[in-house]
């Protein structure tokens, strides 16, 4: 997933030229590059909603506290396409994510990857419990 | 099933696809002359009311871009090249970025499915979608152009910085309107799935990105007066043989396609030209903003249906929480200057 140092450079003077696919709003702007995090923790709810999915997702703090955050993903209409449901991703779930924690200081972040207890990540080819991949026709 | 394994599939598919995409879109370069014939011979099926028949869910999901690449000079690759095309643009999505880069922050679009190599791709061997003027390039837009975009700058300027107002946000990320409503029908880079629906006397098409919906007269009313505009501008159609022809006006120019100005005409014409392939070609007309038009075609590719609801506005928290984000930022900004006077 994420490249080494020369293939990132190199992919980023590519976009440069080809453009990059973007989400429907900058999310540099909502969350912060200089506070980057990995939160574990089980899922409480998904809400599987547009533009963006949110998860809530318990995580228990290095101090014993137990936190509710919220995490941002992407748009749930493609994975229901490929078979993916409500049901594919069981509360309790317990999931890695690395991301970016939001700017207003609030327990948000955009989730840049969900990692599952076996090391998959989430969605990716179907691999999350149930996932169906492939685009049904 | 891993990502790597689902480009392969698309890589394998395309030798194959490539031809049928040229085929039907009716634009075949030399290499394949009995693709083009074939095409020709393609009847499309009939609604029960006599039209032909262009109803089903559709992508217009490419990696062919608007604009040909600077270092590109022709205008149509070999299936081979466009495998490659296909391979290096679905290998960047794949990739990203590095971590602590502002392009970083964002989720995987894989884990989501929403690199294009993931589902129906609409397949050309063009090496861009615009296809006049022939060096597959937006013609340069004209001093009028220009001076109104100076315009519009100035005046988001005056509003403040691109956070100091919603107004100020792109119309995309308020989810008013997203690039692939049209018209032209754009791809939007992911859920880039439409549905056509006809009855008699009318076209249906609903965009999946915001939910949009055209309901296209097709009896020869005309235009309404110019004071009626609305986002996605209002369109007439006609059926010219097996080819629907749409023309659109009356847009309210805050939803400008390219820079263009209220008073673009776009011209929009769908031939069904395989049962899984709809040959789609628009023509865009704004002397305010181009000395010449220009047309560019990009094929619309059967796919599975339904579409679904996008509710775009209702769960929008982005806005709110990049708001919150900026204001965040500026009373940490005045603290410090604060902390910084009384030292």
């Amino acid at each position: 997933m994420r490249s080494t140092f020369l293939v990132g450079v190199t992919c980023a003077c590519l976009l440069l030229v080809a453009g990059r696919v973007q989400a429907h709003h900058a999310f540099a702007a909502e969350f912060d590059v200089n506070k980057p995090l990995t939160l574990k923790g089980s899922l409480l709810k998904w809400e599987m909603v547009n533009p963006h999915s949110w998860f809530h997702v318990v995580v228990k703090e290095p101090d014993g506290k137990i936190t509710t955050w919220l995490i941002e993903g992407g748009s749930p209409n493609q994975l229901i396409r490929m078979g993916v449901t409500k049901n594919t991703v069981p509360i309790g779930t317990e999931l890695t994510i690395e991301g970016y924690r939001a700017k207003d200081g609030t327990m948000k972040a955009v989730g840049r990857n969900f990692v599952l207890p076996d090391g998959s990540r989430l969605f990716l080819g179907g691999s999350a419990p149930g996932g169906g991949g492939g685009d049904k026709k | 099933m891993n990502r790597r394994s689902l480009v392969s599939i698309g890589v394998v598919t395309l030798a194959v696809a490539v031809l049928v995409s040229s085929a039907a879109a009716g634009q075949a370069p030399s290499a394949a002359p009995k693709a083009a014939s074939a095409a020709k011979a393609y009847t499309p099926p009939r609604t029960p009311d006599g039209q032909p028949d262009l109803q089903g869910f559709w992508t217009n999901s490419t990696y062919v871009p608007l604009e040909r690449p600077k270092d590109v000079t022709k205008e149509f690759y070999t299936p081979a090249e466009a495998e490659e095309a296909i391979k290096r643009a679905a290998a960047r999505e794949a990739e990203q970025t590095e971590p602590g880069t502002t392009a970083d922050v964002h989720y995987d679009f894989s884990q989501f499915g929403l690199d294009r190599s993931q589902s129906t791709i609409a397949r050309s061997l063009r090496t861009s979608l615009v296809v006049d003027p022939p060096e597959g390039r937006i013609p340069l837009v004209n001093a009028e152009g220009q001076k109104r975009a100076q315009a519009l700058a100035a005046a988001r300027k005056a509003r403040g910085g691109p956070y100091d107002a919603v107004e100020n946000m792109p119309i995309g990320s308020r989810c008013i309107i997203m690039g692939g409503s049209g018209p032209p029908l754009m791809n939007a880079g992911y859920n880039a799935n439409y549905q056509i629906v006809q009855a008699p006397g009318y076209v249906m098409i609903l965009t999946e990105m915001i939910h949009d919906v055209r309901i296209i007269p097709l009896d020869g009313r005309p235009q309404p007066p110019q004071n009626v505009r609305q986002w996605t501008g209002i369109s007439r159609g006609r059926w010219e043989g097996n080819t629907l022809v749409v023309e659109t006006t009356n847009f309210n120019g805050r939803n400008a396609f390219r820079g263009a100005s209220e008073n673009v005409k776009v011209t929009e014409r769908f031939s069904r030209v395989a049962d899984d392939m709809i040959d789609y070609k628009f023509t865009v007309e704004d002397p305010a903003t181009w000395d010449r038009s220009w047309t560019a075609e990009a094929p619309l590719a059967k796919t599975g249906g339904p579409i679904f609801e996008f509710a775009c506005h209702e769960t929008n928290y982005g806005i709110a929480n990049i708001l919150a984000g900026a204001r965040a930022e500026e009373k940490a900004a005045a603290e410090q200057a604060l902390k910084k006077g009384s030292n």
